[in-house]
């Protein structure tokens, strides 16, 4: 079963995707793409680390490059989140953006193919209506894309709304 | 509780007047005697780390009505974003406890738990 979720920043996106994959087969593997470079995403890692801790998820950091992923075994991986793994895949430190759309879906694909169940968190990072620069808006576009392209390779696409799982295909599971 | 969000000027307002709440019934931004509390999210913009601290409070409200502010570009500014997830997570919380929770979409209201 592919499952992807969607929502705004804080929206309980991370707590129910935890929550689905452990009524989902054990191992489970947790798919960390957030890069450290402050205090901030320290604290942030620090916080998903807490949450998971009971939750016996093996956890496998990687910030790009989810292709090279070889899983051990096929059970349930959880992949948080699109947002940060585009953002790292598309732009370095010296200003170059890399279409990076290819990349990313077979690199999901590759994910799929080696697991029984696949959750992908991703971010609604196109509705605030900001202007912003041409990088900025190059990423919008290229996350909305991979966004359709996920919804309709998937079985189950849910919106978190205050915690709340909102079906847009397929069914609660 | 009846927990009511959605966008800005999404119809928010006017579904709770819908309900039968009058002007007289609702605050705006501010803890006081009356039953509904509208703009949630100004308070916790204004003091983020204090945003715990109000949901004892917002749980004896009849309603309370918050804005998503939670989609689009995370924003650049950390004071921005720490504001941001505060109230994204207070609202997860008082949905949690919430007897009925309300989007409203071009005014349309949807009730997402019941």
């Amino acid at each position: 079963m592919r499952i992807l979720l969607t929502g705004g920043s804080a929206c309980g996106k991370s707590t129910y995707a935890e929550t689905l994959a452990v009524r989902l087969a054990a191992p489970r593997y947790y798919i960390a793409t957030m890069r450290i470079f402050d205090d901030e995403s320290q604290k942030k890692v620090d916080q998903h680390r807490k949450m998971r801790k009971t939750k016996n998820f093996i956890t496998i950091e990687r910030d790009t490059d989810i292709h090279l992923i070889r899983l051990p075994q096929r059970s349930t991986v959880l992949l948080e989140c699109m947002c940060n793994l585009t953002a790292n895949e598309m732009f370095d430190n010296y200003g170059n953006i890399t279409d990076v759309y290819d990349k990313i879906i077979s690199g999901i694909e590759s994910l799929a193919s080696q697991c029984e169940n696949l959750i992908v968190v991703t971010n609604d990072v196109g509705s605030d209506g900001g202007e912003y620069d041409a990088g900025t808006r190059e990423y919008i576009k290229t996350l909305g894309r991979l966004n359709i392209s996920l919804a309709q390779r998937f079985d189950c696409v849910y919106e978190l709304v205050c915690g709340i799982p909102l079906v847009l295909k397929g069914r609660l599971l | 509780m009846i927990l009511v969000i959605g966008a800005i000027a999404s119809g928010k307002l006017e579904y709770v007047k819908s309900l039968g709440y009058s002007d007289s019934d609702i605050a705006d931004g501010v803890l006081d005697e009356r039953p509904v509390l509208n703009n949630l999210q100004d308070m916790v913009f204004s003091d983020p780390a204090g945003s715990d601290k109000l949901y004892d409070a917002l749980l004896k409200k009849e309603v309370v009505i918050c804005n998503e502010v939670g989609s689009g570009i995370i924003p650049f500014q950390r004071t921005d974003r720490e504001a941001r997830e505060a109230t994204g997570r207070l609202c997860n919380r008082l949905a949690q406890a919430a007897e009925r929770v309300v989007r409203l979409v071009c005014g349309i209201p949807i009730v997402i738990k019941e």
